[in-house]
């Protein structure tokens, strides 16, 4: 079909981005200024790779009109960002953009000579990258990298640039931009440094914006109040928005028209309303039900086989057919179907059966289950925590952690991050406790020190009534067999080196639970158990997917029959369709073994379907406990009140009644004074809060527990996030 | 795979290498096939381990056979390489000095790989007050020059071949702990070693099985890239009379006694000048090559 | 003040190293006091002068002591007496350093001049004809022994074409121009070895800063690719090249002990030879730990002008 020719203007390399020239696109439609912004038509991107041609963008068409906003959404892989990228043309070996036309404002971008492109990319088109941490040059003040950007595209003089620089700041929120324009990045918070990206985009009044993922990053809180933004300026200045995403609660908060991306395919678009209550492809209906809801309570989460195919090893026929509950042998032969309209609808499908089944109704059970088996606390819990604190120095080595200072004379104190500061939490046998909170909040540092990885500055520990804080290493090292734990990043988790079997049976051989061929078969018995198949045993970490390796990860846990496992952040790095998979075999397996779970998250809607209990925690310290439905119903503490009402959720129809909180988490080196949370509190009523700890009180009788000056009433203004007896029809 | 033993040890507890282990170890040998840097550096090496290994046998004379009347012969048929100002062939007294450059290269890493293996991953893994002391010596014995401390240590010894191989173990160990060290703190916080913590491995075990074979790759680089630098000491000590003593055919030596003889019989440094490009070329091609094989997150296209 | 914290860190650092460099040359030139008289006064020396020697270089008694004492001279700047000269080692080590320093820094200069424009070329056109050119002529400079470069240089250019000199040294005080023509050789020979680091170095710096989210967004901005590798990327791939010229600095003053010796360059690299043919420990001593000073504290510079280009520790901020 289409010959990659290198035209134009190279680089300093003398290499040029590819590009096509097309002898279609000289011959492309009129330029009709009522038209689309954009035209995106048969986008084909390819990436060399050592075991072949990967085409990670695969003949993907559609429009995006002025003043509107577009999600691109999928999961990892599906191809979403190469194409954002390959409109920019910002793609660059081993990739190459092999076919296709994107008509902008009514010229063909891939034509452009790179000289030309350059003018339009961040005057025309504009980036807002995914990571706030590394998209800003650390060398370069935040103020030069925004004037730069005016001084190239528009031509102005460097004090005018400046000015306009500053009010872009100010527009995005900055606080004292004229004062913070010459700051570094990194005396930015992460918020604050995605809202310089922001500024940097909008700088020059771009018609079409591209925000790649432009909250991922973030924690919810902060993820709130970006989307906000995002959508006051395109509202202002009637730009139009491509938002890539893999959240469609983001998605259902933000955009006016979808487009799903399931490898490398673009399998439906549609406008925003309309795709959530009538998906025409099996994979948007999919995806739409995998996301837990919080009000409900489900048996098991809902989930969809399989993941994701390899782009390398695509299925004939269409890619989702191996997962798809409709498919026939039609759909599994006969090759990618093409995107149609679907008459009477605005949107468009690859399905060859769409119009014959009906997706309007979510495949989930709609019947409540019953939800998780209640918790006998009879006995004794089997883990306790007692106001647990870990103290690190702060920086490294000995000598970092002192600081100088020159006070009339010179004086040298030590510093250190105050990462956990007095928690307290009991686990009891056959239960899930999560504990909650954003990043920096020191749950991982308690999930470490409570199971002494890491040594405890203060406050005691008991497993089992055995104090765990004052065993010696020996002794711990014994009682490691029944205290398991599952890592967040499950590539990092498994030795590289070793083959799977290894791993695993590593941790039978050491607590002499089995030796030889009785490990080898209790091994391959384990890898069943977690959903893997027994061969897996010789494979090597990195052939297995994100969700597989975690399976691993899990049956390594299991290996040495623990009592307990603290699970930390298992799921955060897995595709959502993913997700459901394992909290899914988590819960099976704890119903089976009977075991104890310490859950750690940050993503408090997940959290609420898989624990008992659940403690929310803030700059070291739990400023809530208390079972599910009690976190999730009145009283609240104020900031759990803005963190459940922070998560976005996918259901458009739905107005939420956000809490945006001021400013940023502090740090842990210099916590505030009196209630960590008085800096950003919404509630906050005065004086009290900045010299007074809040304790641990009990609000309800079922051991609900919060820390806050606040009267059990005036906790208690909003519903129920959940629903309860008192609260069936549960909306914020 | 289909029904065999899914561990690495046959009926017989032998070890033997699994499947996946034998495709890893095919994934590498092709791409260090593909490699040009590697395998021209291999094929150097490798050269000159067989001229080493058949030196006496491709050497036409004896290397301090003396012959006053065909003194500083330029190169000819009898002589490719020309003779010295003691009639002395100077092509086999280069090929002998193969030996001798091998012997100081290997010799002396082999020494600094083994204390300073231990010393960087005990470093790395421990941290704390361990750490800095031990980085303290390392650094200590890095703030000389290496030569300079080569030749110290020499002083003491008194000069000849095996007390350059000590010298040289001893100076070069604080670069492979170096990297040893920043290898392990690299992996050490990685989650498998967690993982191994919470399996409630002891300390050795999980330094010596954990991590040091993620390890072993930069410290091969270096090591290779060490035998290098080693061989090159080797010349400059004996260049300046304070390594091997004559009549060894020392590469470095002989470019000593050819140096008054520069301007008249130009082929007495030439030929061992060569001799040690070539053979030190060889091997940073190879440590180079082996770097981007083993690393390849600089250079991924093929 | 961060900046401020940073450099006495660094100072305490320093001290600390300094202490075991003071350890590792004690020990290492004072390993057993009857082989030190032995050395100084051959192995013909009567029992009695063996004795007498040793009375009076104080080495017969405990280790500790000697160091102790050593290390409390060498704190109040008295370097000892040079066995071979009869001169004050610190006059000698003060006549000859600055002509030490000279070449290194001369030598660096023309690595540098040399080396960064090629590193940056090599990592643009990476992997094509003038990356690979550039590796090579890296490469062999750093596989030739400087002594060999040195020859080499004395015969193509002085002795063949009669360029330069052939060696030897002229104050600038007497005549500059002589000082510079005498120095062209021994700077080039030296810096062509240093060139391979330091190009090499800031090769992989630049990919790898080439290679980060920022470049990226400068390039999706729309700048020219001009500005992209000249503003953005190079100001922060040379703050890790700093540290490499430092130390290739510090390598060089371990080249001027051959290298003097090839281009008969008064320095102290020939000084520290002969003290070592002579068996001249106080001054053996003395010039050991200056050259080691000297390398610590062109890597203190290293961090100090590192901090100073990295707004991150300049200007600190509590992550």
């Amino acid at each position: 079909m289409s010959r990659t020719q290198h035209s134009g203007e190279g680089r300093i390399d003398g290499s040029s981005t590819g590009t096509t020239r097309e002898s279609d696109a000289a011959a492309g439609d009129p330029v009709d200024p009522d038209g689309p912004l954009l035209q995106v038509r048969d986008l084909r991107t390819e990436f060399r790779t050592e075991s072949g041609r990967v085409v990670a963008t695969n003949e993907v068409s559609f429009d995006l009109d002025r003043g509107e906003t577009m999600g691109l959404v999928g999961e990892s892989g599906a191809g979403k960002s190469v194409t954002a990228r390959s409109i920019m043309r910002l793609i660059d070996s081993p990739g190459e953009i092999t076919g296709g036309r994107v008509v902008f404002d009514g010229e063909d971008l891939l034509a452009m000579t790179e000289r030309e492109m350059r003018g339009v990319r961040g005057n025309r088109i504009a980036l807002v990258p995914q990571d706030p941490m590394t998209a800003l040059n650390p060398v370069l003040s935040v103020g030069e990298q925004i004037v730069e950007t005016i001084t190239h595209h528009q031509g102005k003089g460097r004090k005018e640039a400046r000015e306009q620089a500053i009010e872009a700041m100010r527009e995005v929120g900055i606080p004292d931009a004229a004062d913070r324009i010459d700051d570094y990045p990194h005396e930015f918070s992460g918020g604050m440094r995605q809202r310089v990206l922001i500024a940097i985009g909008l700088s020059c009044q771009p018609d079409l914006i591209i925000a790649d993922e432009p909250t991922t990053a973030l924690d919810v809180t902060t993820q709130a109040k970006i989307l906000d933004l995002l959508n006051d300026l395109q509202e202002e200045r009637g730009m139009a928005v491509l938002m890539i995403t893999h959240n469609l609660g983001v998605v259902a908060q933000t955009c006016d028209t979808v487009g799903v991306m399931y490898a490398g395919n673009l399998v439906e678009t549609a406008p925003l309303d309309d795709l959530f209550e009538r998906p025409n492809h099996p994979y948007t209906r999919g995806l739409i039900d995998s996301i837990p809801q919080t009000e409900r309570t489900y048996d098991e989460l809902p989930t969809m086989d399989g993941s994701m195919p390899d782009l390398l090893d695509l299925p004939e026929g269409c890619n989702f057919a191996p997962r798809c509950p409709h498919a026939t042998e039609a759909c599994r032969t006969g090759g990618d179907p093409d995107l149609e309209d679907i008459p009477g609808t605005d949107a468009r499908a690859a399905c060859i059966r769409t119009d014959e089944i009906d997706l309007s109704e979510s495949t989930a059970d709609p019947v409540d289950g019953t939800g998780r088996d209640a918790v006998d606390r009879s006995g004794e819990p089997l883990f306790e925590v007692e106001n647990l604190k870990k103290h690190f120095s702060a920086g490294e080595g000995l000598l970092d952690s002192l600081s100088i200072s020159w006070d009339g004379g010179p004086s040298i104190d030590r510093r250190s991050v105050k990462a956990v500061d007095g928690i307290s939490f009991d686990v009891y046998p056959g239960e899930t406790v999560g504990l909650v909170g954003e990043s920096g909040c020191g749950k991982s540092t308690v999930a470490r020190t409570a199971l002494r990885l890491l040594e405890p500055t203060d406050g005691e520990v008991y497993f089992d009534g055995e104090p765990l804080h004052e065993l010696g290493s020996t002794e711990v090292r014994s009682l490691r067999r029944e205290m398991q734990m599952v890592f967040q990043d499950p590539g990092s988790s498994l030795n590289p080196r070793k083959t799977v079997g290894r791993i695993v049976g590593r941790a039978m051989e050491r607590h002499d639970i089995a030796t030889g061929e009785e490990k080898r078969e209790r091994v391959r018995e384990l890898l069943e158990r977690v959903g893997l198949s027994a061969d897996a045993a010789t494979k090597y970490p990195h052939e297995f997917s994100g969700g597989q390796q975690q399976r691993v990860a899990i049956a390594h846990a299991l290996a040495v029959e623990p009592r307990l496992i603290v699970c930390d952040e298992p799921v955060s790095a897995l595709d959502v369709s993913v997700q459901a998979q394992i909290l899914n075999l988590l819960n099976e397996i704890q119903a089976e073994y009977g075991l104890a779970y310490l859950f750690i998250s940050h993503n408090i809607g997940v959290v609420r379907h898989i624990c008992d209990r659940l403690a929310v925690m803030y700059l070291g310290k739990a400023v809530e406990f208390g079972t599910v439905e009690d976190v999730f119903s009145p009283p609240f503490h104020p900031y759990t009140e803005s963190l459940l009402s922070a998560v976005p959720h996918p259901d458009p129809t739905r107005e939420t009644d956000r809490i945006l909180l001021e400013g940023t988490v502090p740090s842990p080196v210099d916590p505030p004074s009196g209630c960590p949370f008085q800096t950003r509190c919404p509630r906050k009523i005065g004086d009290r809060c900045e010299t007074e700890v809040p304790e641990l009180e009990a609000v309800g009788d079922d051991g609900h527990v919060v820390s806050c000056h606040l009267s059990v009433e005036e906790m208690s203004q909003r519903e129920s996030f959940v629903a309860t007896e008192e609260n069936p029809a549960a909306s914020d | 795979m289909s029904g065999e033993s899914s561990d690495y040890t046959d009926s017989a507890n032998r070890y033997r290498p699994s499947d996946a282990q034998i495709e890893r170890l095919g994934r590498f040998s092709r791409r260090f096939r593909r490699n040009t840097k590697a395998m021209i550096g291999l094929l150097l090496v490798l050269g000159l381990v067989f001229v080493a290994a058949f030196a006496p046998l491709i050497a036409p004379y004896q290397i301090d056979t003396t012959n006053i009347e065909d003194r500083s012969e330029a190169p000819s048929l009898e002589h490719p390489f020309g003779t010295d100002d003691l009639g002395r062939d100077v092509f086999s007294r280069v090929v002998m000095g193969s030996r001798i450059s091998l012997y100081v290269g290997f010799g002396s890493i082999v020494g600094a790989l083994f204390v300073g293996t231990v010393v960087g991953l005990v470093a790395g893994y421990y941290g704390g007050m361990v750490d800095e002391v031990l980085m303290r010596l390392m650094d200590a014995a890095m703030s000389f020059p290496p030569i300079l401390l080569a030749l110290t240590v020499m002083v003491v010894l008194g000069p000849n071949l095996n007390n350059v191989v000590l010298a040289l173990a001893f100076v070069y160990t604080p670069y492979i702990a170096r990297v040893g060290r920043s290898a392990t703190l690299s992996e050490r916080n990685e989650a498998y070693v967690e993982s191994a913590v919470s399996r409630g491995e002891t300390d050795s075990q999980i330094i010596f099985s954990e991590v040091l074979p993620n390890t072993m790759a930069p410290l091969l680089v270096q090591a290779s890239l060490n035998i290098a630098f080693a061989i090159l000491s080797e010349a400059s000590l004996s260049f300046l009379g304070l390594g091997a003593q004559p009549p060894t055919p020392s590469w470095g030596l002989m470019i000593n006694s050819g140096r008054g003889f520069m301007e008249s019989a130009p082929w007495m440094i030439l030929a061992p000048g060569i001799a040690i490009a070539i053979t030190v070329i060889g091997f940073n091609l190879l440590g180079d090559g082996l770097r981007d094989v083993l690393d390849p997150k600089v250079d991924a296209i093929e | 003040m961060s900046m401020f914290n940073y450099l006495v860190r660094r100072l305490g650092f320093l001290l600390v190293t300094l202490f075991f460099v003071t350890l590792i040359t004690f020990a290492v030139t004072n390993v057993l006091p009857g082989n030190v008289a032995l050395l100084i006064l051959g192995p013909n020396a009567s029992e009695q002068s063996l004795e007498a020697l040793q009375q009076q270089l104080g080495l017969n008694q405990p280790l500790y002591v000697q160091y102790l004492d050593w290390l409390a001279d060498l704190l109040r700047g008295e370097l000892g007496q040079s066995l071979r000269f009869g001169d004050p080692v610190l006059g000698l080590i003060a006549e000859k350093l600055p002509r030490s320093l000279l070449l290194a820094t001369a030598a660096t200069l023309v690595a540098v001049v040399l080396a960064i424009p090629l590193g940056i070329i090599s990592a643009v056109k990476q992997n094509e004809l003038p990356d690979l050119g550039a590796s090579l002529f890296g490469f062999v400079g750093v596989s030739i022994p400087i002594f060999l470069w040195g020859l080499v240089f004395i015969l193509v250019f002085a002795v063949w074409f009669d360029l330069f000199p052939t060696g030897g040294y002229v104050p600038p005080s007497e005549d500059p121009v002589a000082t510079l023509t005498h120095l062209v050789l021994p700077a080039a020979s030296m810096g062509f070895a240093l060139t391979a680091y330091i190009m090499r170095m800031t090769r992989s710096s630049m990919l790898e800063v080439l290679s980060e989210e920022y470049i990226s967004l400068a390039r999706a901005k729309g700048m020219t690719e001009r500005v992209v590798v000249l503003k953005h990327a190079l100001r922060n791939a040379v703050i890790p090249v700093i540290t490499v010229v430092a130390f290739q600095f510090a390598y060089a003053f371990g080249g001027v002990v051959v290298l003097e010796e090839v281009f008969f360059w008064p320095g102290i690299g020939r000084l520290t030879l002969t003290a070592i043919q002579s068996r001249d420990i106080p001054l053996l001593q003395g010039c050991i730990i200056v050259v080691a000073l000297i390398y610590m504290l062109s890597n203190l510079a290293a961090d100090v002008l590192y901090a100073y280009f990295d707004p991150r520790i300049r200007y600190g901020g509590d992550e």
